[in-house]
């Protein structure tokens, strides 16, 4: 089976630095088990992404230069007509909640077209992140419902209908976002075995997380009304 | 680039590469240039929701997505475009949550507290301890500059404090404050309370919720825009 093969090679990259947490064992396994590896690794990658975003916001020091513009933030808070009064630090939170918001479905995203061997993030990733992730149910609606049919064919995870949820192979049923129970003090400053991470390694190494001159002006532009 | 039913509007030139982001840059300044010379042209423009209004920037939202991706990765267009209707809907369902909140504590300004509770009553766990620490870290650096109170994140039952309210009492201690904010948004336009117009009250009181599958309560606000 395709989806097996694509599995197995998952399954045979990336091997995960010994740790106080779930370890990687060897990718080779029948049935069931390359499955729940590539779960596995999916998981301890967010984790690492969510000590990264926390280390990150550590050492913040610049509050002017947003990745957002507070004033798209506040514009789109006040669509809502019932909305009067936002205080100013609202906005500002908004801006780097949007900015996890984003990494986080975008990195959930990549992880299924890493899946299926491609390299073009495609709105059918999308879909499958959002069907996957308890905390995005209210994004159902963007994505239409033939994108998420693509998805169960492509995973095959149930033998008829269309996967909504399914919940991991040996974790209890619940949200599939894993929680850090505990930091790896080495593994979060060695190399991540995924590919993905790469860039926010080299993202770290540049120590630029925040914005450049062009936001700046888009900045800028946006204090003139 | 792969072809589905999406119902977005677009802002930018389809460019086949999509990676060009000196040119959507370079739009997109136009864009929001044009976009807010249309708004300032007075209060019923600020009520409603122009459509480039209504998502983030797409460079913005590509700058961030290519900071957690592999460098050979791509983006196809309707990722893109798909990214930033679901940014606009979690900052719609997030407010929608929060604003309920005020209104049953009677209060009427959103606090960044108040944006918490709504994440962590909604799900987002993970989202709540990076953005505490943000907080903090914020009201530490820029609260000296600003004269702002560097209280612990604890329930404000009070809320005279805001910004850039025309008709608000603003008490003389944040006079600097107010100067500060200036440089980084435009004052007149920052926060404003929209009139207790019934007749442009198109939309009734409604609730976001968790578990509202398949409703269309999701899209409440791109059937606002109609």
């Amino acid at each position: 089976m395709e989806n097996n093969q694509q599995q197995g090679a998952q399954a045979q990259s990336g091997p995960y630095p010994g740790g106080a947490g779930g370890s990687a064992g060897a990718g080779a396994g029948a049935g069931a088990a390359p499955f729940q590896h590539l779960l596995q690794q999916q998981q301890q990658q967010l984790q690492m992404f969510w000590s990264y975003q926390r280390q990150e916001i550590e050492h913040v020091n610049d509050f002017k230069n947003h990745q957002l513009p507070l004033a798209r933030i506040k514009k789109i808070m006040k669509a809502d007509e019932d909305v009067r009064m936002i205080s100013a630090e609202a906005p500002i939170l908004f801006a780097k909640a949007c900015e996890l918001f984003i990494l986080e479905l975008t990195i959930r995203s990549w992880l299924h077209a890493d899946e299926n061997k491609r390299r073009t993030l495609q709105k059918n990733d999308i879909a499958a992140a959002i069907t996957r992730t308890d905390i995005f149910d209210f994004l159902v609606d963007i994505v239409p419902r033939d994108e998420i049919k693509d998805d169960a064919a492509l995973v095959g995870a149930t033998a008829s209908g269309v996967p909504y949820y399914y919940p991991p192979i040996g974790q209890p049923a619940g949200m599939m976002i894993g929680r850090p129970a505990v930091d790896p003090a080495t593994g979060v400053y060695v190399q991540p075995p995924s590919q993905a991470w790469q860039s926010v390694w080299q993202s770290a190494a540049e120590d630029t997380p925040y914005g450049t001159g062009a936001q700046g002006n888009l900045d800028g532009q946006s204090m003139e009304f | 680039m792969e072809t589905g039913g999406f119902h977005g509007y677009r802002k930018l030139p389809n460019t086949t590469a999509g990676l060009k982001l000196s040119v959507s840059d370079m739009n997109m300044r136009q864009q929001v240039a044009s976009s807010d010379h249309s708004a300032a042209t007075g209060e019923e423009n600020e009520c409603t929701v122009r459509e480039q209004d209504r998502f983030m920037p797409i460079a913005n939202v590509i700058r961030i997505m290519r900071k957690i991706l592999p460098p050979h990765a791509k983006i196809s267009d309707d990722a893109k475009e798909t990214i930033q209707e679901c940014v606009s809907e979690y900052i719609s369902f997030i407010t929608g949550e929060a604003n309920e909140r005020c209104q049953r504590e009677q209060r009427k300004t959103i606090t960044a507290e108040d944006v918490l509770w709504a994440m962590s009553k909604l799900g987002f766990d993970d989202y709540i301890e990076p953005l505490t620490m943000y907080l903090h870290r914020y009201r530490e650096l820029e609260g000296d500059r600003t004269s702002m109170r560097g209280e612990p994140l604890g329930k404000r039952t009070v809320e005279y404090a805001t910004l850039g309210v025309a008709t608000a009492f603003v008490p003389p201690p944040y006079h600097h404050h107010n100067g500060y904010f200036g440089a980084a948004m435009p004052m007149g336009t920052y926060v404003r309370e929209a009139p207790p117009n019934t007749a442009s009250s198109h939309h009734h009181h409604h609730h976001h919720h968790h578990h509202a599958r398949g409703i269309s309560n999701a899209h409440e606000p791109n059937a606002r825009s109609i």
